[in-house]
């Protein structure tokens, strides 16, 4: 096995129980962590891709970086960081690709607004057409 | 003779290409040269392209069943050990097989289409119907072979199924892709080639009424099934898909906005918009362009998802290997069938105008409206889809447009779509009168609407993760639609709608307006299906991505973890072998949360080592059910006994997919042929009746 791969195999049970609850009661299944926690971290990781695997979030993905990023997202958020803050600081550290929900800016002007245009031109297009007929007829 | 069988299917494809090039190009010449006999030749040469194509495709299906790794696509995509099933099925598992199938299935359709020309009859009186719908068909079967060519050479020359390894052949093939070895291989793909299909017969139909310079009322009807069946076979490819990837890719979701979901999807609203404006057509004997145009751009945009998915330029988990030459290729396919198209539609289309009169407030303007926001939805999906591919081109950078702001966009505008097809069945023809009853039917609108507004606020309040917009947006639209959609069976079996049609149809006189033409009881029936089966697919949809129970937990024999009203227990750890794969599995009982003693049932989640390539795969464990289902995957080994087990409560999963079955079900109670749509003087007196005189002169 690839050493970095090892490494992190072995570094994400260590995180999981470091940051889970620890008491390990026989018959109950561990919750890995506090439920508000953990419901906000898997909704952050819903909306960011995976570094490694092909156009999957890092919540779907079972490439290794994925759980040891969603790790890091649940610590963060421990830490007491915002949702936007841990989104902040994933997007420094690889790059506007990780963001599935692209950032509101001025070159993505055109993908927000153009649905909106679109709708707005073809109603309007439309109702304009229907009304301006020489055959309109008014009931 | 069999070691030959690939050169045999090699040289048929060769064959059935010159075969489409004349059977393009002898009954053209013989329409600009009025010629029945060249005219005639057309049924019988495109039965020879599919003879020869299905053969062809038969050499293919040999070479997989006999597992011959001669045959490099055989070799990349069998194996000896693969189950016959999905040796069969492999063949449209990749690019290669599944161009050759698509091939096939156009000349399959194309061929049965070629059984209405029967010039035996008609050449006689080459005014009669019958011959005009005989040049017709003609041109209709040309642009089918043209279609076939292009696919053909297209195929030939980049990607040929027949291609050989020699000498070195393998001793054993690479094998199936894991993820495809599931009864989804053989369900999705043909039923979405078949869509596509359709969308091409449509688009060769456009082409043919373009090009005989009249789209008159027997061509409507004759369009009538194909687009019908065309929505179906899609709506049933995208269904299928998504269900397949539900059980079998282990992520828990059932729709990713991944640009292949999007490639098929996009050429489905299309088409919706496709259904619903040859209705109009059916109905008003306008609206003709519009129609024309959208046969024109679905096919277009279904070659445009062939692109995406072939060549390998977006990022996706099912795209097929990548090859610039192929992209290129089918780039160019597509520029040319496409602006061969749109050329002819701009040259043509002004002797296809006709004016039809309505009001502002009327059937026809909302079903208009409806057509327009399935439009805009394509086109939106579509830029989502290009957008990162734009913006890397423009050296901008780099980014990923995902679920999130697909859901942004998609759902509102399926909200507006959803108040469009709620009122539209309630709403007349060309008229709406606004006296007495009126104000009654005004009434009936509103105040369900207010309850519904505060039933689904209700509802927005109930859900664990907080009140959101979308499911506000989605609760109001199920009810909206389910309340209109039983408001329209009141209206149309109540005793008052006699009285009413009686109204109309005076006030319509006195306006001077022909009635439309009469709806089928079949046609609401239809109707009602199809659009109950949306408000079932929104109701499953929306309680899926809000009311979802999910737990992320270290599991291993003997733990249980109370979810949703059951507990399930961890039982054991077993190995388990089938002929392509070894796995680990968890054997989970699921109880009853008030008496634990009781098991309703096991879920057996894997995870997947396959023999032949080392594979590894996470494969769910799914408790289907109508009303919820429990999603457990399994995760990796965390200590010598546990593994990491993620399990999900998902209420009314189901009916995402049952939905889909209404719709399909609706498309095809409205396709079955009856005698409405059969040849009948009377549609055709509708229209000379018009006051605008109808140009249809063919030829």
């Amino acid at each position: 096995m690839n050493p970095i791969l090892r490494f992190l195999v072995l570094l994400l049970p260590i995180t999981l129980c470091g940051i889970g609850i620890p008491c390990l009661s026989v018959a109950q299944a561990q919750p890995i962590s506090s439920l508000s926690h953990q419901q906000q971290a898997m909704d952050i990781s819903k909306v960011l891709r995976c570094p490694m695997a092909t156009n999957q979030s890092l919540f779907e993905s079972q490439a290794p970086i994925a759980h040891e990023l969603k790790a890091q997202i649940f610590s963060m958020l421990e830490q007491g960081q915002s949702q936007d803050e841990i989104i902040d600081f994933m997007v420094q550290r690889y790059g506007e690709k990780i963001r599935y929900q692209p950032e509101f800016k001025a070159s993505t002007f055109a993908l927000w607004l153009g649905p909106l245009l679109l709708l707005v031109l073809g109603v309007g297009l439309c109702l304009v057409l229907i009304t301006r007929r020489k055959t309109q007829t008014t009931i | 003779m069999t070691t030959m069988l690939p050169e045999i299917g090699h040289i048929l494809l060769i064959i059935s290409s010159v075969l489409a090039l004349f059977s393009a190009a002898l009954p053209l010449i013989g329409i600009k040269q009025n010629n029945a006999y060249l005219v005639g030749l057309s049924p019988i040469l495109f039965r020879a392209i599919f003879t020869s194509v299905f053969v062809s495709l038969l050499c293919l299906i040999y070479g997989f069943v006999t597992d011959d790794f001669s045959v490099a696509y055989v070799a990349n995509h069998s194996n000896s050990q693969l189950a016959l099933g999905y040796k069969v099925a492999a063949v449209w598992g990749s690019h290669e097989g599944s161009m050759l199938f698509w091939i096939f299935a156009i000349a399959l359709w194309g061929a049965i289409i070629s059984y209405r020309i029967k010039m035996a009859d008609c050449t006689q009186d080459k005014a009669s119907d019958k011959y005009q719908d005989a040049l017709y068909f003609a041109r209709l079967l040309a642009i089918l072979a043209l279609v076939i060519l292009g696919f053909n050479l297209f195929l030939l020359f980049t990607s040929n199924p027949f291609a050989r390894l020699l000498p070195n052949i393998p001793i054993e093939g690479r094998d199936l892709n894991p993820i495809l070895q599931d009864i989804g291989l053989i369900l999705h793909p043909p039923m979405l080639f078949l869509g596509y299909v359709g969308l091409t017969v449509c688009f060769a139909a456009a082409l043919a009424s373009l090009l005989g310079g009249g789209f008159n009322t027997r061509q409507i009807n004759y369009l009538r099934p194909w687009v019908l069946l065309a929505w179906m076979f899609l709506t049933g490819g995208n269904a299928f898909g998504s269900w397949w990837a539900y059980n079998e890719l282990g992520w828990g979701g059932w729709w990713f906005w991944d640009p292949v979901e999007n490639a098929s999807f996009i050429p489905w609203l299309v088409a919706t918009a496709l259904v619903h404006s040859l209705i109009l057509t059916q109905r008003t004997h306008g609206f003709k362009l519009t129609t024309l145009l959208l046969c024109l751009l679905a096919f277009s945009l279904s070659l445009l998802g062939s692109f995406l998915v072939r060549s390998g330029i977006v990022q996706s988990v099912h795209a097929f290997a990548a090859d610039p030459t192929r992209g290129m290729s089918i780039l160019c396919l597509l520029v040319i069938f496409v602006g061969a198209a749109l050329l002819i539609f701009a040259l043509k289309a002004h002797h296809l105008k006709q004016d039809v009169t309505f009001a502002l407030f009327s059937k026809e303007t909302l079903l208009l409206l409806g057509i327009v926001i399935l439009v805009v939805a394509a086109f939106s999906v579509l830029l989502g889809t290009f957008y990162p591919l734009i913006y890397e081109l423009l050296d901008l950078g780099t980014l990923s447009v995902g679920a999130p702001y697909f859901n942004a966009i998609f759902v509102p505008l399926t909200f507006l779509l959803v108040l469009l097809m709620g009122i539209a069945p309630l709403v007349q023809w060309q008229i709406v009168q606004w006296q007495n009853a009126s104000k009654a039917r005004v009434a009936s609108l509103i105040i369900p609407s207010l309850v519904i507004l505060a039933v689904a606020g209700w509802v927005s309040l109930q859900a664990a993760s907080g009140s959101s917009l979308f499911l506000l947006l989605g609760t109001a639209a199920a009810l909206w639609l389910l309340v209109c959609l039983l408001l329209t069976i009141l209206a149309a079996s109540g005793l008052g709608r006699r009285v009413y049609a009686r109204q109309l149809s005076q006030t319509r006189s006195e306006h001077g307006l022909n009635p439309p033409v009469k709806s089928s009881k079949q046609g609401f029936i239809a109707m009602l299906l199809g659009h109950f089966g949306v408000v079932i697919t929104i109701i499953g949809a929306t309680s899926v991505s809000f009311f979802e129970q999910e737990a992320l937990l270290r599991m291993g024999p003997g733990q249980g973890k109370p979810l949703a009203g059951y507990v399930l227990v961890y039982e054991s750890t077993e190995n388990v072998e089938t002929n392509s794969f070894t796995a680990i599995q968890a054997n989970i009982s699921i109880r009853d949360a008030a008496n634990d003693e009781r098991v309703l049932g096991y879920i057996t989640p894997q995870r997947q080592t396959f023999k032949s390539n080392g594979m590894e795969m996470s494969h769910a464990g799914i408790d289907h059910g109508l009303w919820r289902d429990i999603y457990v995957s399994m995760g990796l080994q965390l200590s010598d006994s546990e593994y990491l087990i993620r399990i999900s409560y998902k209420p009314l999963a189901s009916w995402i997919w049952l939905g889909a079955l209404f719709m399909m079900l609706g498309g095809a109670i409205a396709a079955w042929p009856t005698r409405r749509f059969s040849y009948q003087a009377d549609l055709t007196t509708l229209v000379t009746l018009s006051h605008h005189k109808p140009q249809e002169t063919l030829a």
